[in-house]
């Protein structure tokens, strides 16, 4: 049975970091620029954007999806319900199945293997894979100018016609893979940040050269039109490539665009790969593993001439800045803890309302209550029957603020807006960036982020971003 | 016809401000002390049968477990019976209002009504600062105070044009004001230009639109209509009062350009003493940000609704406007302990209507003054009382 690609999606975090000032702070130099997550950003928000992407590109309801494949070297929680939280903000299917693969920059294409394989083996008809990586590098490490962040997402399916039409795109070929027990970037047990272990010549003649390049040989033998190819510095992809015979490599390209993106890296090059006919190899690497696939695109597959733009962009931030966002720059003294704490019942009793995004909606009047835990009763008619309801992902701003005085750990400006819901719901909720493009009237999106990190839990919730003149 | 079932004999406050030197129960003492001083035929702190007193923010701020045991021994009068009332930033005068039903129901003849805060004995960011990381994990996380009402002001601007000058014009009117009352935290006057350059806040409002964080308390005493003439000749009567409620978070709210609980219970407050906004002769209403005032004399009916802006910047809310306003300096100017704000407020009515307002004083021609707060989360709720010097 072969296994199809109907769509994809990719995502970048907010912020980019100018390599030259992560070397100005420590007397070296650095070239190109690193995506790094805003404050309220990480893998789960960078996955929930990819996948939104990708279910919507491929035309597909989350409640339509079978198993979720994750596949990131930093799980939000590092034991805990990381792949559960993805699953109820993307609102599929409490049967959903899959797994999560982490611990090394090679998890990515677990998930993709591991979700082919499950496509293939005819235990799953529609699965979706996401891939991605924020990993927080050691200050002072040269790892700190390469590692950048993102995340990849693929929609796959059976190629029976009532889960894929025949037109749609691309289906997945042969695959090679490599075992050697080797270290890369690496983090200790009980350890925060990443850091390179080897000595840079060791890792690229012993270890890394050797296992890519005899994985990218095996490809090489068939008629590859594109290649994502890993890439740890931005120069040892331009080897490979070499090696290999590669004419086009789109990993180059989203190297530039936001460095070293780790688990997510293969896939984002792979999926930008797929707006073109003919095979696209992927090669990913890490953690002493490593696995090349392809990918035999017929026909361009829907979001993927859109992978670059998606992760194009973004902010400028100081190295302080950067600092103070991976949470290695911190306040001193206590900062003021949650009226509401993570243990709290209200989280338990609010956990899918929240990250799924209920509201209550009147049986008489037909008033959407929000959030309905708090609501018994509508709060136009005062009816006490109420049917829980997903909110609408998109509205305006009704009224808003921009917040300019703030205790730590906030940071201001905290724009905070009052929106006019598709659905005609209202919440109050913050909004993402500094104030300048929201007024009354603007069109917004709900986008997944973290609110708070409160006695080490992540808290998450919507936020609302501006859309652009050009988005629909 | 007016309720007037309870008199209004006593009334008085300490200087406003951030009083690090003071203890909550000093500050209380202060107060009573001041309300006894005031009364005409003079008073014995004995005679006082059962106090209310509002403290809001108590078990937050380093004061837990202030009750109603607290007053009385802070007063001398260990014993007496002492109920705490905790309604947001009506506390005071709904405290007031519930010892005005204690005597109008027969069970006491003279109660003392005391409202005292705290607000200074914790940082600005363990005090109201902290409030954005209160509430709702989602829902309200970074709502600091100004943030339940700037949405107000973003959507009056939007809808009715109102500027920040004419914002601007409440602080300088009510600063002016506050410079002329002795009790009042800031004795400075400010410029429409101070106001428009000073820091900003949360947008649209910058830091002289804001009423700042201050310790303080005040205290009236209520006795029976009936015998108000055994404790002075210029008995000041509750004429009525009113009370609302509305939804709790800024999403559920209807209306961003009023505060529907103020135009509630001011209806019910007008109902009750039988008047209505034009035989208002000055009124204390809640400034705890400029655009609040701009609402609040919209929402009582002063002005129709869009015209709050205009009146004030052309000065038909200053002393010798047609409906002056905040005559004492307001929350902006005079400060904002908040059980302590509506007893406060009282005071300045009860000065008014016995022409004892000194500078401040305004033409007291139909003989009713109106005191309102709302507050709460969203302004959830609000409690306007009227008084009168007419029997």
């Amino acid at each position: 049975m072969a296994v199809r690609v109907l769509g994809v999606g990719a995502a970048a975090p907010e912020l980019r970091l100018h390599a030259a000032d992560v070397g100005a702070a420590w007397g070296r130099g650095g070239r190109g620029d690193v995506a790094v997550c805003a404050p309220d950003e990480d893998t789960l928000t960078l996955s929930w954007l990819a996948a939104t992407r990708a279910l919507r590109a491929a035309g597909v309801e989350a409640s339509d999806v079978d198993v979720l494949f994750w596949g990131t070297s930093r799980p939000p929680f590092a034991e805990g319900p990381s792949f559960a939280f993805l699953a109820a903000s993307l609102s599929l299917s409490a049967s959903i199945g899959g797994s999560l693969s982490a611990g090394s920059a090679h998890s990515g294409i677990e998930a993709f293997v591991g979700a082919a394989d499950a496509v293939r083996a005819g235990s799953a008809r529609i699965a979706l894979v996401v891939a991605s990586d924020a990993v927080r590098p050691g200050p002072g490490t040269g790892f700190e100018a390469r590692c950048g962040a993102g995340a990849a997402a693929l929609v796959l399916a059976t190629d029976e016609p009532e889960a894929a039409p025949a037109t749609i795109g691309a289906t997945i070929g042969a695959r090679v893979t490599r075992t050697r027990p080797f270290l890369d970037r690496y983090r200790g047990d009980g350890e925060v940040d990443n850091r390179d272990l080897y000595d840079a010549r060791l890792f690229r003649e012993e270890i890394f050269l050797p296992v890519v390049n005899e994985v990218a040989e095996a490809l090489a033998a068939f008629d590859v039109r594109a290649w994502s190819l890993p890439d740890p510095d931005g120069r040892l992809g331009a080897v490979v490539a070499r090696k290999a015979g590669a004419a086009e490599t789109p990993s180059a390209t989203v190297y530039a665009a936001i460095g070293d993106a780790g688990a997510a890296a293969p896939l984002l090059g792979g999926i930008a790969a797929m707006d073109t006919a003919g095979l696209v190899a992927i090669v990913a690497t890490g953690g002493g593993r490593t696995t090349g696939l392809l990918v035999d695109v017929a026909a361009p597959v829907p979001g993927a001439a859109t992978t670059l733009q998606s992760i194009s962009g973004g902010a400028t931030a100081s190295y302080a800045e950067a600092l103070r966002a991976r949470g290695q720059l911190l306040p001193v003294g206590e900062t003021i803890p949650m009226g509401v704490p993570p243990e709290s019942a209200m989280f338990v009793r609010g956990a899918d309302e929240m990250l799924g995004l209920l509201g209550g909606r009147c049986v008489d009047c037909g008033t959407i209550s929000t959030p309905p835990s708090i609501h018994p009763h509508c709060i136009n008619c005062g009816g006490p029957k109420l049917e829980p309801v997903a909110l609408s992902r998109g509205g305006r701003v009704h009224t808003f603020v921009v917040n300019q005085t703030m205790p730590a750990p906030f940071v201001a400006p905290l724009p905070i807006a009052v929106l006019d819901m598709d659905d005609g719901s209202r919440l109050m909720l913050q909004a993402i960036g500094d104030g300048t493009d929201i007024e009354i009237g603007t069109r917004v999106e709900l986008v997944l982020r973290k609110y708070a990190h409160e006695r080490g839990v992540p808290v998450y919730g919507f936020k609302a971003r501006a859309k652009k003149d050009d988005e629909s | 016809m007016s309720w007037n079932r309870v008199a209004v004999v006593g009334a008085g406050l300490i200087k406003m401000g951030e009083l690090f030197e003071q203890s909550y129960e000093q500050m209380a003492a202060g107060a009573f002390d001041a309300a006894v001083a005031s009364v005409d035929k003079g008073f014995e702190p004995s005679q006082v049968e059962a106090a209310f007193v509002a403290t809001q923010r108590g078990t937050l701020w380093g004061q837990e477990g202030i009750g109603g045991n607290t007053i009385p021994t802070a007063i001398g009068l260990t014993g007496i019976p002492c109920t705490r009332v905790e309604n947001a930033c009506p506390s005071g005068s709904d405290a007031f209002r519930v010892g005005a039903m204690a005597v109008a129901s027969g069970v006491h003849d003279v109660v003392l009504v005391i409202g005292v805060e705290k607000m200074r004995d914790k940082s600005s960011e363990e005090g109201l600062l902290s409030r954005a990381a209160a509430g709702h994990p989602i829902f309200t996380r970074g709502e600091t105070a100004p943030v339940l009402f700037a949405p107000f002001a973003t959507r009056h601007m939007h809808e009715f044009g109102t500027t920040r000058e004419m914002l601007a014009s409440v602080a300088v009117k009510n600063h002016y004001n506050g410079a002329r009352d002795p009790y009042a935290h800031f004795q400075n006057e400010v410029t429409v230009d101070d106001v428009l350059k000073s820091a900003p806040v949360c947008h649209p409002l910058h830091l002289l639109d804001c009423c700042p964080q201050t310790d303080g308390a005040a205290a009236t005493l209520l006795v029976n209509a009936e015998r108000a003439r055994e404790f002075t000749d210029k008995p000041v009567y509750v004429a009525g009062f009113g009370v609302a409620t509305d939804h709790p978070y800024l999403h559920e709210k209807d209306s961003f350009t009023e505060i529907k609980v103020t135009r509630l219970a001011s209806q019910r407050a007008y109902a009750m003493a039988g008047v209505g906004p034009s035989d208002i002769d000055c009124a204390e209403v809640h400034d705890c940000f400029t655009i609040t005032e701009i609402l609040d004399i919209e929402d009582l009916g002063f002005f129709d609704k869009g015209d709050g802006g205009r009146a004030s910047l052309e000065g038909e809310t200053s002393l010798e406007g047609r409906i002056p306003v905040n005559t004492s300096g307001g929350l902006l100017a005079k400060g904002h302990p908040i059980g302590a704000t509506g007893v406060a407020q009282i005071t300045e009515c009860w000065w008014q209507l016995r022409g004892e307002a000194g500078d401040r004083q305004v033409d007291i021609r139909n003989g009713y003054v109106l005191q309102h707060n709302a507050g709460g989360r969203g302004s959830g709720v609000s409690v306007v009382n009227i008084l009168t010097n007419r029997a």
